[in-house]
């Protein structure tokens, strides 16, 4: 961390008004979380009330253990950490790697592939999903396995073309040079100079990946079951019926979002010093 | 965790560990194809697991317990998805030929939807299921077109009633009386007429005189002896007469603002009950639930009455086992017993869902029950009385997307974004996309 | 933070564990070197290409398939009807489609343009020296981590008719009570809001992890000149991001094309796929889904999906190539 202080004292100081702008806008983030927190600590007839109800009741626990007690949520919230966990080591890697690879690397075919990548993004995912069922479950025999959640996600076109618009940026070309002439190969140099410098791309893509294959719905809700579920699966099942109480899905939605948000303060430190330790200036 | 990335050498580590991570699923896997096991020559006595996948609360807990009492090698694990996910899901698991659990509920509204395939479910009729448990208005519905097939077997039914707030009624000086008020609403245009003198005469003006235009119109229809569906199968939204009579009325219901304009299920709707913007409701049994989560807030009652028209349906379910499922065998038996009269009718005594089996309608615990809820009106008798008076209408696959056009067209009038012309052709355009 | 260019004077890489490379017994380098060159760039990419040539490519042209077929679960033994470009000729006439294509672009500009900019904005402010900062650049990112159940609820809370928080609001002014899912803009404005308040955070610490890479020195330089901040972050910080801006703009468009969540979760109809009672906001994701699913017609249903892909692409085209000949981004 020594590069940090010197590196502090040369940003801007926030002035009053930035902090105000601040506050509201994060005013506005929490506010669904904590009125999630009121309904979960309340009774479904408390939650439709109008003018709404804004303090927290004192049902919290009553909730909690009802959740438990309707559902396989522990079982659902290891699944859905393992899955999570392995995706966002994978999709981080292999985004790094082809990043590096695209945004400074020379070969033949590259700016079809980049085409084709970005493009990949473009297909809406929906409609590949019976085929893609029918392969999980007929051929590789993974449906209601982990792996069916893990494999297709392992890698994926928005960390790749992510990590290449930062790398461009982030590694100066004269550094690659200086290296190569040093008689680097290309994973010296990915070791020593590219994932030092990605690294605060790194944490971003890595947070945004574990959140968006923790709260992933539409596919694990065609391979997977009740038998072997995540946690929005979980959920769907509280939120399911003709009447839905309410109070229940948000507990189980607060019970969800906890492993996140828990992720969230122990790491926030380190994925804000990641993004401070400024890449490549020394 | 995902985002701690050591600062040094271990870098080589975290790959490893993730590859690690993913030959370790793969290893741990067998290959368990779920594909049509044969469970003919299953051991009866081997320990299993039936999974039962439902889209709302059957109330099937207590019967599980019970059941797994009588039968010490099965465990129940029941699991519930969204209505409509439901459905979808059991559609892409039956094309798929693998994924379905071991029983599957299909809603009436559905129902037809799944008789092409009516090949890849348990026919019911080789599992010693006869067809007289039931009107032949349940059983055609979920039986292949040439009826050699039954591959659902009927839970409850939507009899049909009229809920209404008898205070409201009385500061409006309407009767409150169960008798008088059905006899006040022999059918529809006298239903809407009492609430014409409902609206001038209450004093509370945010109350309207239904939830919405979609549920009503629902609820009149289902009285014709056609619905948009004719015996052959076809759409008959343009030809038969009924379908239009009964927007029409329920468009100038709307023009004359008896109506909240508020969905049914929504959390509109739950609010709507709480607050009071509506004094009556359309109301089949399985709804009960709805006036004990979200009781009015000014404290008062909702009371339960026949409805206008008499007889209808309005919902219900059934039971089906996928061939595909891993025990079919022991799942057949399973859904016996649960939709067996003896099940149903605890069913309707402990939770208020009606039995579609129709011996049970002149049982007399049935007939006679009561309940506390609409002040110990008589349930029983109305919704068996309902149950009887219901004219068979012929189902289609697209039956519940058809009404779901229709109600949409009905609500823009709500909107006041069409007139009632507007929206009937707004309607026939739908209609004809769902069917082309 | 390991200094690169100490880091590259180490003349050869540290040892690693054997594999995947042809051993060259031929004295070092000149050879291999020039084959690390070569495969090294396709060794990085192989495990996307390998990922989603399996599992994306597939199934995605077996839909393409479907889509020429006349193929509908209500009709029994029309799974292999070929049809040839029948589909396609009915989407062209189809009305449903165009008013799809229609609110699609239209909720994707309401939702995509003022997103961006204020993503932008408040990069620029998380950018600053401040305390509880941490708490700060993780609270915009709260948006995100909230259950999709929950926002659907408090959105359809605050956006309600008779009863919502922003018609009170709204009624401090004297406007009326405004039916939300009613109207075609109103309808658009509210998911727009949706999906801002969902992914401006999201958005906003992408860029910020972008703008840590502009060398301060600029800014000291530019001070010196006597530009203002604005003038700074005009003609400093917006050059410097486009990368990751162009990189936004692109993967934020063919979000929103492909908007299916928000309208389907905003809706208060008993079918959410219709996208509100006259279909004022049903979205090409929405309609692919309920021709698809709804109404069992696969072979229509995948038309809708791959029209909607050729759209997506066209508008990202447009898009990339507005963006690089606006600001020449490399």
């Amino acid at each position: 961390m020594t590069g940090r202080r010197s590196r502090t004292t040369r940003q801007l100081t926030a002035g009053r008004g930035v902090y105000a702008v601040l506050g509201v806008a994060v005013l506005l983030s929490l506010f669904p979380l904590y009125w999630t927190l009121v309904a979960a600590s309340r009774t479904n007839t408390e939650i439709h009330r109008m003018p709404p109800v804004l303090l927290p009741g004192g049902r919290l626990w009553h909730n909690v253990t009802q959740v438990f007690a309707q559902t396989d949520l522990r079982l659902a919230m290891l699944n859905s950490l393992v899955v999570a966990t392995t995706v966002t080591a994978s999709v981080v890697l292999t985004s790094t790697l082809g990043g590096f690879a695209f945004a400074k690397l020379r070969f033949p075919g590259r700016s079809p592939l980049l085409a084709s990548v970005v493009a990949t993004m473009m297909v809406p995912t929906q409609l590949g999903i019976i085929p893609l069922y029918i392969m999980m479950a007929n051929w590789f025999h993974w449906a209601d396995h982990l792996q069916a959640l893990i494999v297709p996600a392992a890698a994926n076109a928005f960390g790749l073309f992510f990590m290449r618009q930062y790398l461009i940026g982030a590694v100066p070309d004269e550094l690659l040079d200086a290296g190569r002439m040093d008689g680097c190969t290309t994973r010296g140099l990915v070791w020593h100079v590219v994932l030092p410098a990605a690294r605060p791309a790194m944490s971003v893509l890595g947070m945004l990946t574990f959140m968006a294959a923790w709260n992933d719905f539409y596919w694990p809700k065609v391979v997977m079951t009740q038998q072997n579920p995540t946690v929005q699966l979980t959920l769907s099942e509280l939120a399911s019926g003709y009447i839905k109480d309410y109070s229940l899905v948000l507990t189980g939605a607060l019970v969800a979002s906890a492993p996140v948000l828990v992720a969230f303060l122990l790491m926030g430190r380190q994925i804000i010093d990641g993004i401070m330790q400024g890449a490549t200036k020394g | 965790m995902p985002v701690s990335l050591p600062r040094t050498g271990p870098r080589g580590r975290l790959l490893a560990t993730s590859a690690l991570l993913v030959l370790a699923l793969t290893a741990v896997t067998s290959c368990s194809s779920s594909g049509g096991s044969s469970s003919a020559d299953e051991d009866p006595n081997a320990k299993i697991t039936l999974t039962v996948n439902l889209f709302s609360d059957f109330g099937y807990a207590d019967l599980y317990k019970e059941y797994e009492q009588a039968h010490p090698n099965i465990t129940i694990k029941e699991n519930r998805a969204d209505m409509g996910a439901h459905h979808q899901n059991l559609h892409a698991h039956l094309l798929a030929g693998s994924g379905t659990a071991d029983i599957e509920a299909i809603e009436i509204g559905q129902v037809a939807g799944f008789q092409p395939e009516a090949g890849k479910f348990v026919n019911f009729l080789d599992n010693g299921v006869s067809k007289d448990q039931w009107v032949p208005s349940k059983t055609a519905p979920a039986s292949s077109p040439d009826g050699k097939v039954l591959f659902g077997l009927g839970t409850d039914m939507g009899g049909m009633a009229l809920c209404y707030r008898s205070d409201l009624f009385k500061a409006a000086g309407l009767p409150t009386d169960r008798e008088q008020v059905a006899a006040l609403m022999k059918d529809w245009p006298s239903y809407l007429a009492a609430g014409k003198q409902f609206l001038s005469a209450s004093p509370n003006k945010d109350v309207r005189w239904f939830d919405s235009g979609g549920n009503l119109f629902t609820s009149i229809l289902a009285q014709a002896p056609q619905g948009v569906y004719d015996a052959d199968g076809k759409v008959v939204v343009t030809s038969n007469p009924a379908v239009k009579q009964s927007f029409d009325l329920v468009a100038g219901a709307i023009k004359d603002g008896e109506s909240a304009g508020i969905q049914a299920f929504t959390p509109a709707w739950d609010t709507g009950f709480q607050k009071s913007q509506f004094a009556t409701v359309a109301c089949p049994a399985w709804m009960s639930y709805e006036f004990k989560a979200n009781p009015p807030a000014d404290g008062g009652k909702w009371d339960i009455a026949r409805i206008p028209g008499g007889g209808g349906n309005w919902g219900g379910s059934y039971l089906s086992v996928p061939k595909s499922g891993k025990h079919t065998k022991a799942a057949a038996e399973l859904a016996k017993w649960l939709t067996a009269p003896a099940q149903e009718a605890r069913l309707f005594k402990e939770k208020g869902y009606f039995p579609s089996d129709q011996e049970l309608w002149t049982q007399p615990d049935i007939a006679e029950h009561t309940d506390p809820l609409f002040n110990d009106a008589p349930t029983g008798k109305i919704f068996s009385q309902s149950a009887r008076d219901l004219s068979p209408q012929p189902l289609g696959a697209h039956g519940a997307e058809i009404g779901t056009a229709i109600g949409n067209a009905l609500t823009s009038i709500e909107q006041g974004k069409a007139d009632p012309d507007g929206a009937w052709k707004q309607a026939l355009k739908d209609v004809d996309n769902i069917v082309n | 933070m390991a200094a690169p260019t100490a880091a590259a004077r180490g003349a050869r890489a540290p040892a690693r564990p054997a594999g995947r490379r042809p051993a060259g017994h031929r004295p070092a380098g000149h050879r291999r070197h020039r084959l690390d060159r070569t495969l090294s760039p396709y060794l990085y990419l192989s495990p996307f290409f390998l990922v989603f040539g399996v599992f994306g490519l597939f199934p995605m042209l077996y839909t393409g398939y479907v889509s020429f077929t006349g193929w509908r679960a209500d009709r029994p033994g029309s799974a292999g009807d070929w049809v040839g470009f029948e589909n396609y000729r009915k989407l062209l006439d189809d009305p449903f489609f165009w008013n799809a294509v229609k609110n699609t672009l239209g909720i994707g500009v309401l939702a995509t343009v003022p997103q961006l900019l204020l993503a932008l904005g408040l990069a620029h402010l998380l950018n600053y020296r401040m305390r509880g900062r941490t708490l700060l650049r993780l609270g915009v990112l709260l948006p995100n981590v909230t259950s999709v159940a929950a926002v659907t609820l408090i959105f359809v809370q605050l956006f309600g008719r008779d009863f919502g928080l922003v018609n009170w609001f709204l009624s401090l002014f004297g406007v009326d009570h405004v039916d939300w899912q009613a109207g075609t803009l109103s309808s658009w404005t509210a998911i727009a809001a949706i999906v801002t308040w969902r992914w401006t955070g999201y958005n906003a610490l992408l860029y910020l992890a972008a703008m840590q890479t502009v060398p301060f020195e600029l800014y000291e330089a530019a001070a010196l000149d006597g530009a203002s901040r604005w003038r700074q972050f005009r003609s400093i910080t917006i050059p410097m991001l486009r990368p990751t801006i162009l990189f936004t703009v692109i993967v934020s468009t063919i979000g929103a094309l492909q908007l299916f969540g928000e309208p389907m979760l905003f809706s208060q109809q008993q079918d959410p796929t219709t996208g509100g009672s006259q279909h004022q906001f049903q979205t090409l994701a929405l309609y692919s889904y309920n021709q698809f699913w709804g109404r069992f017609k696969y072979g229509y249903g995948a038309a809708i999906s791959w029209a909607m892909f050729l759209l997506i692409v066209l508008v990202a085209a447009v898009n990339f190539l507005a963006a690089r000949r606006m600001r020449g981004v490399e």
